[in-house]
């Protein structure tokens, strides 16, 4: 449902604070926001609001809290969880703000607005040597706010880490519209870690207005390789084989035939061998002497490990080429089929092989296609099903194995989501995992900073999982 | 070193293990009892005095969970101390690369509770980016996870990094998983003799961390810290790599060419880490904090007062900005003051103080309203460490 008369007090209230073509209520124009990166998943927002400034984004928050009126924040809709959907509610798109405020070279700092796009911060900041690590593969369209509320990662993370150990402060707006500072930009943060806490709430806490974030000093040398193997098996054994040694590789992400098939079948191919069972993307980076010691012993432990062939990039123009078909994978299945679902499970990396296998058995059984590209260097699983959602027997299959996919790699003993969120998406398997009293505890913490749980209603843990709930009378009637 | 000025009085109970201190929270809880949360102690004269008639201790509470050496992860009671965990990811040819201050011999749990790292945190992170899932006993004797097993998650709000650093004032930790790393192959400490003028101690200091390669530790030292530990000549820095052989040597080489470059022994770090125990009562040990291009400046206006008080240290991790100074217990606090109103210093924070200077220096750091709902929420009958942060309203 949109937009009816009785919101016209508000959206009257919404267009004067940004004026009238930053609101929108017909169902032609919130149809693009009616689905994140997940499109299986559609929700209508009732209104979106796209504040183009700080005080804008501050009265526009200000007035939904006097209204009492629930809203999910939207950075640039690139999410894998369904968590920036609004069922009905009002949207709060932030990614018009999109200042880089400030950048210090010699302390390696940033500060930027929350709509920033992370490659835009990246190629603002490469010329002076450094970088932003956290590198998500919808870098080019995701905004640091999303990359805040997801504790976004991606492949390099495995070396430099996730957004949580690269954000050095913010200043935020929590849903009743004050506003406070999380963190420390300039020194040590004492007292609880509210910056911490923030990171990865998916929305629920409130808003970050600006970022500090940590920048990091580009490596000297950096090594890529492609290793390719004819069976899966072997790849994820190198894959540990390679973790247990000792070294850190930069990234190491594992691609199956079919990711190999339908990047190497899009535009985005990269030359990987057609025909390989499974290929590995390894990168090394670091002191030139240091790396090209590691890149030896990485290429050896492949072989070792009954690799056919390990190619090493031998120029920028190559390396990027072997990325962008790993970076791009995703989009390249929208070949397949018209929508897709995307799993995030990570696994204890010694159990890679047998997980994969088990993982195989299921979409055997329930036929159906599971494209594998993932973070092998950290566990991090991302099975993907394309599909067609409209066709009811096909979807029903789809999430029986999603379901099953995820239950395995649970019992492997991991998590139902290393760097997408929970949002709408996994809100079914948090059970799985987190018992009463931690679900409980995780309701306790949000209402510290959501007291009416009115930012992204029905995300990340079940209401009926919250004591304070249970113990309501609509609680008590389920 | 357990001194004990700021330990509990009047003791009347002590529990070890889960479900002992369960039963011992669920019964203060209903009796709003306070209780004094404790591994081995060596931080129990930590943090501001907290009054509590009962101690939760957790130091029988100890040994390995899950060890898969495979998967660079490690599950452990809170009980156990880093030595035993150095010891166990070792003999793998792993290592937890956490050095807080003290004894080795404390607990993982204390580490985690009050958030401590040391020279190592400049590469590695801080102890909240090695806790990858906690187990914990909130002030309702409710057995809380957060986090879990894996190196990488996003599941659920994150109640690792609320607990970590909390001071045991949200919850008694009981267990929790770290990430490891591989012992490097090759490790090598240079000290390089440091100027005193700030802008060649600021000079040399960014051409320590910008040399290629990324140090294992760099840490600033003054000349009466560089002389206790078998350092002779002024004030150093001392820069720790770690690596396969080529990088190390490589970073050797360019760490060289600074000039002035000396090798260590590794065990001068272990020494940095005791220095504290020397002193004849329990010192007062506070942090200064800035941006890392003004490091040299603090360094030399906090020296500068810090000369005054005999026997007085100081060592700084510059890539992260902080300044530690480790002072005599009789230091007057007024010259405690003066440190903490540098102009150029931004935040200040006390590990050891007197008890009668808390309230005069740094009466809370859990004031504001976000804290103190945070606190409500997790010990809503404030009985878990009172007082240690600062007053709960």
């Amino acid at each position: 449902m949109t937009a009816s008369a009785s919101d016209r007090p508000l959206i009257d209230k919404l267009e004067e604070i940004v004026t009238p073509r930053f609101v929108m209520q017909r169902e032609s124009d919130l149809l693009v926001y009616n689905s994140d990166g997940l499109p299986g998943y559609r929700r209508m927002p009732r209104i979106a609001v796209f504040p183009g400034n700080r005080d804008e984004a501050v009265e526009v928050v200000r007035i939904l809290a006097e209204h009492r009126i629930p809203f999910v924040p939207r950075g640039a809709g690139t999410g894998l969880s369904g968590g920036a959907l609004a069922d009905d509610v009002v949207l709060l798109g932030m990614h018009r703000l999109k200042r880089v405020i400030s950048i210090d070279r010699d302390n390696l700092r940033a500060v930027v607005e929350p709509g920033v796009v992370n490659l835009h911060l990246n190629r603002t900041v490469a010329p002076l040597g450094l970088l932003y690590a956290p590198d998500p593969s919808s870098e080019a369209a995701c905004t640091i706010g999303g990359n805040i509320a997801e504790n976004a990662g991606g492949p390099h993370c495995l070396k430099y880490g996730v957004t949580l150990n690269h954000v050095l402060a913010m200043t935020v707006i929590l849903p009743n519209g004050e506003i406070i500072t999380l963190g420390n930009a300039e020194g040590e943060d004492p007292g609880y870690d509210l910056r911490g806490a923030f990171i990865g709430s998916e929305g629920c806490f409130g808003i970050a207005l600006d970022i500090t974030v940590k920048l990091t000093r580009k490596p000297a040398a950096v090594r890529t390789m492609l290793a390719d193997f004819t069976s899966v098996d072997d790849a994820a054994r190198v894959t540990s084989a390679i973790i247990a040694s000792g070294i850190v590789p930069a990234a190491l992400e594992f691609m199956d035939a079919p990711t190999i098939q339908v990047v190497e079948s899009s535009v985005y191919a990269a030359g990987y061998p057609a025909d390989a069972a499974a290929v590995l993307l390894i990168e090394v980076d670091g002191i030139a002497e240091g790396v090209d010691a590691d890149r030896d012993k990485v290429r050896e432990l492949c072989l070792a490990g009954g690799a056919r062939n390990v190619k090493v990039a031998q120029n920028d123009a190559e390396r990027a080429r072997l990325w962008q078909g790993r970076k791009k994978a995703f989009g390249a299945m929208g070949r397949m089929a018209p929508h897709l679902v995307v799993q995030d499970a990570v696994i204890p990396r010694t159990r890679l092989a047998e997980v994969l296998g088990k993982i195989r058995q299921i979409a055997d059984a329930n036929h159906v296609v599971v494209c594998n590209v993932f973070h092998a260097g950290d566990g991090n699983l991302h099975p993907n099903i394309p599909y067609n959602a409209d066709n009811p027997d096909e979807a029903e299959r789809v999430h029986k194995s999603m379901g099953e996919i995820m239950r395995a790699c649970v019992d492997a003993g991991g998590s139902i989501t290393g760097e997408h969120g929970v949002g709408l998406d996994k809100i079914g398997y948090i059970e799985l995992i987190f018992s009463p009293d931690s679900l409980d505890a995780m309701c306790k913490l949000r209402e510290v900073f959501d007291p009416d749980r009115r930012a992204n209603p029905g995300k990340v843990v079940p209401i009926h999982a919250c004591q304070e709930w249970r113990a309501t009378p609509a609680g008590r009637a389920t | 070193m357990a001194r004990d000025t700021g330990g509990p009085r009047n003791v009347t109970a002590v529990a070890e293990g889960i479900e002992t201190i369960r039963d011992l929270i669920e019964d203060s809880a209903k009796s709003s009892t306070a209780l004094r949360i404790a591994g081995r102690s060596h931080w129990i004269d930590a943090g501001r005095p907290v009054d509590a008639a009962r101690i939760a201790s957790l130091v029988t509470h100890t040994g390995v969970v899950d060890y898969v050496p495979g998967d660079l992860t490690i599950t452990v009671r809170a009980g156990t101390t880093l030595k035993e965990i150095d010891e166990i990811t070792r003999a793998e040819g792993q290592w937890l690369p956490v050095d807080p201050f003290g004894a080795r011999d404390g607990t993982i749990g204390a580490t985690i509770a009050t958030g401590s790292s040391g020279p190592l945190a400049s590469s590695f992170g801080r102890m909240r980016d090695l806790v990858l899932g906690v187990e914990f006993i909130t002030g309702h004797g409710k057995v809380v996870r957060g986090g879990g097993r894996v190196v990488k998650n996003v599941a659920g709000f994150d109640l690792v990094r609320l607990i970590t650093g909390s001071w045991g004032t949200l919850g008694v930790i009981t267990e929790a998983t770290l990430r490891l790393y591989s012992l490097p192959s090759d490790t090598v400490t240079l000290a390089l003799g440091a100027s005193d003028s700030v802008t060649a101690l600021q000079q040399r200091i960014n051409s320590v961390l910008q040399s290629p390669g990324i140090p294992f530790a760099v840490e600033l030292l003054d000349t009466a810290l560089s002389e206790k530990i078998g350092i002779a000549g002024k004030q150093q820095i001392l820069v720790k790599l770690g690596g396969n052989a080529a990088a190390v040597s490589a970073q050797r080489t360019a760490i060289g060419s600074l000039g002035g470059a000396r090798e260590m022994d590794e065990g001068i770090w272990e020494r940095i880490r005791l220095v504290e125990s020397s002193f004849a009562q329990t010192p007062i040990v506070m942090r200064l904090s800035c941006l890392p291009q003004r490091v040299a400046e603090t360094w030399n206006e906090a020296r500068a007062i810090a000369d005054s008080a005999a026997g007085a240290v100081m060592h700084a991790t510059p890539s992260l900005g902080i300044i530690r100074c480790v002072l005599p217990g009789n230091t007057p606090l007024s010259l405690i003051e003066r440190l903490a109103g540098l102009g150029s210093s931004p935040t200040v924070i006390f590990e050891r103080l007197p008890h009668d200077a808390w309230q005069r220096l740094s009466p809370s750091v859990a004031g504001d309203r976000i804290s103190q709902r945070v606190k409500n929420a997790f010990d809503p009958h404030g009985i878990l460490n009172p007082g240690i942060l600062g007053p709960i309203s």
